[in-house]
């Protein structure tokens, strides 16, 4: 790693202002498991790091009652892994922090870093997704919000200015008779990205799907919603051929490429296999 | 050589499990490695690489580095007179002189104060390149008009297969084609081929190919030089072979031997991938710019772009058979690729393709090719899995065409001692057929019919196998065995223990001795000290190491009895040692205890000659070792996902020496085949650079991915062994990837022949096959 | 861009250090302090050989900065137990015959102890887990398991 200065900020205004004064290739550093490497193998070399770990703000988890959920961007993939308000009305994205890198890794990334640092195959954001949340961004002119599916412009890439940070998560509560999966590809079982990541929820009314939402990891240069799939389900009773149909309209939203991952066509083969699986155990827990 | 040793009682020794030494300071984190060492003045090194993997070099300014405080020194080729255009291996190629020809080859080096600092000076150091046309296929590389590798006029570099000492009687023709990169050819040939497949009922024609891997050792690459005022160069190495290690820095940098000590630090893992030089030059050249201590230790994105893996081998294979199961043809072409620099053990593919199995007539031609990519080295039986892949994948599909049983199916065909292997040398005593036997007694074996049946939920089941095995490594070697003045004895050897062999050659010499192993002590000395010896590899440290132990220990203790007699006036043939005591055999209160010859052969005054035995054989006969694996999978044919729900391993090693060191030999080498077999790959793209530069996208098995291992040791005493042993390193690492294979088809009916054999290879040829 | 002092609690007792900002836990502990039982074999967090506990969570120490560790209580290998006095994973993997050349160990032990401090009993599909992000290159993990599992049935406290 090459020298840097490093800031220690102890609240979210005093980030802001360092953050402010620091020079623009400065860079925040919430649990260092994407932020590390890249310093390291010399892809970012930034005169001055801000440190969050500090901010005791960004790790609190709220679940207000009926209110949704906030989650801190400094949560650990473990803490969402393990919370059981999170397990209770958000299972998948409890899943997908479970499926982050090994024990080792997942007890410091974050899920802000993981957003914020906006890899394709950010396991974390498929079921922000799908649960709508939103970002809650903060910077010198003040907080604003964000939805999710905005937040990704590119490949690491994302709308936050140089001078703003990720605060929180805000992600509404999908209520009682919604059902949510995570699944991803790897080829091994732990420590391993994501070939392709799926999260669907499905919320259920009189029988019928009153809303789906389906997003996909690492088929896009952001993640991305598949919302003919979602629309096909919509107003309809959810049968096994109905969640078939999806699974092949999903593959249509994947733009996904070929690298030492995965070829293109594993790619848009494993969205159908894993959409399809996604929405049969979303509908049995929207169900149940 | 197997001598039985005649003591009253058993002593503590061969065949018990025993922990070894090392065990708690390994557990608590007190073992030391080179990159723990951190003496005063210590400087850090870092190396800056070219990006291209073939490139002129048009220019190189340092000045700016030179410049940065901190920096103590910053060296380019152009600093180091040894140098030569022609480098014959990786170690010579210390820094590049005006051509690169693989991506992460050092371009110039650096010593600093600091980590950080001396990477800065990386970044400020100023290459001019010429991007060149780059050979990135072995098929491409090996045809004429491709862009050349070596600069012309290059040896190639049998060193390799020599130190494995494996294969005899092969002639293998250094360049003679047009094609400027096919850098070794070798062929192998018996009967008339042509008519033999005429008269074939079944023909079959496959191409295997299995990509460059990594050997994965945990601890990179590391070394810590200081020279001292009289010029004496010290090197702290992470080595298999320290002897080696002096010999190659030697050469390189035009130093007589005996100014290099090597002092072999507890080595994090070789596989093969620590026996040649590779970093020990240029730090050493940078301690002497420097006048300081200088410690390098690559990073592991190094180890993966720039350590010495293993080659690919692509191996076109057609073999013809009668409807009644007789072999008759076998013809292959094996294409080894090297890297950039030549290496390869060409000979070994050639000689398991067309010897495991009786082929009456054969034609193995074999290609050693160069391409811009990092050389490679050995790992663990080199190119042995890769050969037992294509030729036990073929073996199953023969038998499975003619609806035999493949296990009756190999055993009717596999060559037993005596025969003629393809290079004309008899197959000597092995356990090949044993081996076999115990696995296809195994009840996952006789129940795969069960397991297939079993399958549900839209999953897939199979079971598969696999026999390979390793010839055996030869290396003259050395030990000497002391009596110390308390009657506690002291072994030392140079060989250094990567596998957990000191504990063997412990048990080795306590039997010999005739003592308890408490009562031993192993040390592998440094270069200055210790008696020459040869490479941890090749699965020969028990087999020859062994013998130099058991002789030194034998010749020992004949020098104790003939003290004792004299003492105890009585004939040697009477005497007998018993605990800590020489008596004479059947009147136990005559005797001597060993404390008091060691004593005297160490007091002032004294006429008694101190007991040293030694001994340093040469050794002319091999080993051959098998292994069988077997395994019971069950694979997720939408997403190829493969799931392992047992794993056997069945070994011949001769005679355990200590069957829990034996087991975790067997245990890692099968993973490490699986890892082959299912996982692991080097990816390049078309301009030869690695796409997969970190351990997160090179992946190794993790104990999620895997069962237990189930470990089966069959004992066929090696006529020349010590005490019967057998080498037992490498043969696990052989017969997993067809095993894996084999069950694969079994389960899915698709036959793959590309490793790894990962989910998207099998879900897409599940996908297209239905 | 001076060093900077760090303070924290190391195997139970207080430590101050002065630190480089861009050293990393595991820099300032092998380099600084001279903590060698945490090794490096990725940098990257890859390969969990690194493995200390800060505040009793396994963590990769290659992956955060020494001054992330300020306030808070890292236990490294040494702090587990000692020649002699044995942690009971330690003295397992010992009769066991796991470490060959020991370069994972630690790693693998510090993950083993925070899992059997988070869940005493495991599962063997839970000790799979818990090491997973322990890459062993020698052993094939079979031992591993066994002598984890035994550890894991081992009276608490108890020093061999
Ligand atoms: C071995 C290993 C395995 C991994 N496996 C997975 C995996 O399975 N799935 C997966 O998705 N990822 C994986 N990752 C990547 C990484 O762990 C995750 O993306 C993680 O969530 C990143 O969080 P972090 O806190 O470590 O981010 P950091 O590295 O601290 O930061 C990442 C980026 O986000 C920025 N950032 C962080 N917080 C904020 C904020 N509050 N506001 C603005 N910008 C911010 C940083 O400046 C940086 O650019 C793995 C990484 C490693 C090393
Ligand atoms: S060194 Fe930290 S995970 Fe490999
Ligand atoms: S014992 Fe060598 S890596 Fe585990």
């Amino acid at each position: 790693m090459r020298r840097f200065e490093l800031v220690l900020p102890g609240s979210l205004d005093e980030c802001v202002k360092a953050l402010a004064q620091a020079p623009a290739d400065s860079k925040l550093l919430a649990g260092g498991t994407d932020l590390l490497p890249q310093l390291k193998n010399g892809l970012l070399k930034p005169a001055c790091v801000i440190d969050l770990s500090g901010i005791p703000r960004l790790r609190s988890i709220e679940a207000g009652n009926g209110q949704g959920l906030r989650v801190g961007s400094a949560v650990t993939a473990r803490t969402l892994e393990l919370d059981r308000a999170v397990r209770a009305n958000y299972l998948s994205l409890a899943e997908s922090g479970a499926l982050v890198g090994s024990v080792q890794v997942r007890n410091l990334a974050t899920l802000g870093g993981n957003i914020c640092n906006a890899a394709p195959s950010a396991d974390m954001a498929p079921p922000l997704l799908a649960l709508d949340a939103e970002a809650v961004i903060t910077g010198p002119k003040g907080e604003r919000r964000v939805p999710i599916a905005a937040f990704f412009t590119g490949v690491r890439r994302t709308v936050l200015a140089p001078d703003e940070l990720l605060v929180e998560l805000a992600i509404p509560n999908p209520g009682s008779h919604s059902g949510g999966s995570y699944l991803r590809h790897t080829p091994r079982r732990e420590l391993d990205i994501a070939v392709v990541g799926v999260a669907s929820q499905l919320t259920l009314a009189n029988g019928r799907c009153a809303k789906a939402r389906i997003a996909l990891a690492a088929v896009a240069p952001v993640p991305v919603r598949a919302t003919a799939a979602e629309q096909a389900l919509e107003g309809q009773a959810v049968t096994p051929d109905l969640i078939k149909r999806a699974a092949d309209l999903a593959v249509e939203a994947a733009r996904p490429i070929s690298d030492q991952r995965g070829s293109a066509d594993f790619r848009r083969h494993l969205v159908r296999v894993l959409t399809r699986r996604t929405l049969t155990t979303a509908l049995a827990r929207a169900g149940a | 050589m197997s001598t039985v040793m005649k003591t009253t009682r058993d002593v503590k020794g061969i065949g018990l499990s025993i922990p070894r030494p090392d065990g708690p300071d390994k557990v608590t984190g007190q073992v030391q490695y080179v990159a723990d060492l951190n003496p005063r003045g210590l400087l850090h090194a870092k190396l800056l690489r070219s990006p291209h993997a073939h490139a002129k070099i048009v220019r190189i300014d340092v000045s700016r580095a030179r410049a940065l405080p901190g920096v103590r020194a910053v060296l380019t080729a152009a600093d180091i007179p040894v140098l030569k255009k022609k480098a014959p291996t990786r170690a010579h190629a210390v820094l590049a002189i005006d051509r690169v020809v693989f991506a992460g080859q050092p371009v110039a080096a650096v010593a600093a104060d600091e980590p950080a600092i001396a990477e800065e000076a990386l970044d400020l150091i100023d290459v001019q390149y010429e991007v060149l046309p780059v050979a990135a296929d072995p098929l491409e590389s090996m045809k004429p008009g491709a862009p050349p590798v070596a600069e012309l006029g290059t040896e190639a570099d049998t060193s390799e297969a020599q130190a494995h000492g494996s294969v005899a009687g092969v002639t293998t023709e250094v360049k003679s084609s047009k094609a400027v990169n096919i850098s070794q050819q070798a062929r192998l040939q018996r009967g008339d081929v042509a008519k033999a497949f005429a008269e074939s009922d079944v023909v079959i024609e496959n191409t295997y190919r299995v990509p460059m891997v990594h050997q994965g050792y945990l601890e990179p690459h590391a070394v810590l030089a200081q020279w001292d005022t009289a010029g004496n160069l010290t090197l702290w190495a992470s080595t298999q072979g320290s002897f080696n290690t002096r010999s190659e820095v030697a050469d390189v940098l035009e130093l007589p031997e005996n100014r290099i000590k090597v002092i072999p630090m507890e080595c994090g893992g070789g596989f093969g991938g620590k026996i040649r030089a590779l970093c020990e030059p240029i730090t050493a050249v940078l301690a002497r710019a420097t006048n300081r201590p200088v410690r390098y230790v690559m990073t592991r994105r190094e180890e993966l772009e720039a350590g010495m893996p293993a080659p690919q081998v692509i191996i076109k294979l057609k073999t013809g058979v009668k409807r009644d199961g007789t072999l008759m043809a076998l013809e292959a072409e094996a294409i080894l690729e090297s890297g950039a620099f030549s290496g390869a053990v060409l000979a070994v593919a050639g000689v398991f393709l067309a010897s495991l199995y009786l082929w009456p007539h054969f034609d193995v031609k074999g290609f050693e090719v160069l391409t811009h990519k990092p050389s490679i080295a050995a790992y663990r039986a080199p190119v042995a899995p890769q050969t037992i892949f294509a030729i036990d994948s073929q073996m199953e599909q023969i038998a499975r065409k003619l609806g035999v049983d493949p296990v009756e199916f190999r055993l009717r065909h596999l060559q037993r001692e005596g025969d003629k292997m393809a290079n004309n040398q008899p197959w000597l005593s092995n356990g090949g057929v044993e081996v076999l036997t115990r696995l296809a007694e195994h009840p996952f074996w006789k129940k795969r019919a069960e397991w297939k049946a079993s399958a549900k939920d839209g999953k897939l089941r199979g079971t598969g196998l696999s026999l390979g095995g390793w010839l055996g490594g030869l290396q003259p070697t050395g030990a000497t065995v002391r009596l110390n003045p308390d009657g506690t004895l002291q072994v030392l050897t140079g060989q250094v223990d990567i596998a957990g062999t000191n504990i063997a050659l412990a048990q080795i010499a306590a039997t010999a001795y005739g003592v308890d192993i408490d009562k031993v002590k192993i040390t592998t000395g440094d270069t200055d000290v210790a008696p020459l010896t040869g490479l941890s590899a090749g699965s020969k440290t028990t087999y020859t190491v062994g013998v130099a132990v058991m002789q030194a220990a034998q010749n020992a203790r004949n020098q104790t009895l003939e003290i004792a007699a004299k003492e105890l006036e009585a004939s040697v043939h009477d005497l007998e040692i018993d605990g800590d005591r020489v008596v004479v055999r059947g009147v136990p209160d005559k005797g001597v205890t060993l404390a008091s010859i060691g004593k005297k052969g160490n007091l002032y005054m004294s006429k008694v000659e101190p007991v040293l035995g030694a001994s340093h054989p040469a050794f002319s006969v091999q080993a051959p070792a098998f292994c069988g694996q077997l395994a019971r999978i069950e694979v997720d044919p939408d997403t190829g996902e493969v799931t392992l729900h047992n794993f056997v391993v069945v070994q011949d090693v001769g005679k355990a020496i200590n069957p829990a060191q034996i087991e975790g030999q067997m245990q890692g080498g099968a993973v490490q085949s699986l890892g082959m077999a299912l996982t692991e790959a080097l990816m390049y793209d078309d301009k030869a650079r690695l796409t997969n530069p970190s351990l997160l996208d090179y992946r190794k098995l993790t104990a999620a991915d895997l069962p237990n291992i189930e470990t089966i040791i069959v004992e066929k005493p090696a006529p020349h062994g010590p005490f019967g042993a057998r080498g037992v390193g490498e043969p696990p690492i052989v017969p997993a990837p067809a095993a894996i294979a084999n069950a694969i088809e079994d389960a899915t009916g698709v036959r793959l022949t590309h490793l790894p054999l990962s989910p998207e290879r099998i879900a897409l040829a599940i996908a297209s096959a239905s | 861009m001076a060093k900077q002092v760090l303070n924290f609690t190391v195997n139970d007792e207080p430590a101050e250090v002065l630190v480089q900002p861009w050293d990393t836990l595991l820099d300032a502990l092998r380099e600084r302090m001279g903590l060698t039982g945490p090794k490096e074999g990725c940098g990257t967090g890859d390969c969990g050989a690194c493995t200390v506990h800060v505040d009793e969570k396994p963590v990769a120490s290659c992956l955060l900065l020494a001054m992330q560790a300020r306030g808070h209580s890292v236990r490294t290998i040494e702090g587990l137990g000692k020649p002699g006095a044995l942690h009971p994973l330690q003295d397992a993997f010992v009769r066991h015959g796991v470490p060959q050349c020991g370069f994972c160990i630690p790693g693998v032990i510090m993950a083993a102890a925070a899992l059997l401090a988070e869940n005493p009993h495991p599962t063997e599909e839970e000790i799979r887990y818990g090491i997973a992000g322990n890459l062993c290159r020698c052993t094939g993990y079979t031992k591993m398991l066994a002598a984890i599992t035994e550890a894991a049935g081992a009276p608490v406290g108890r020093r061999s």
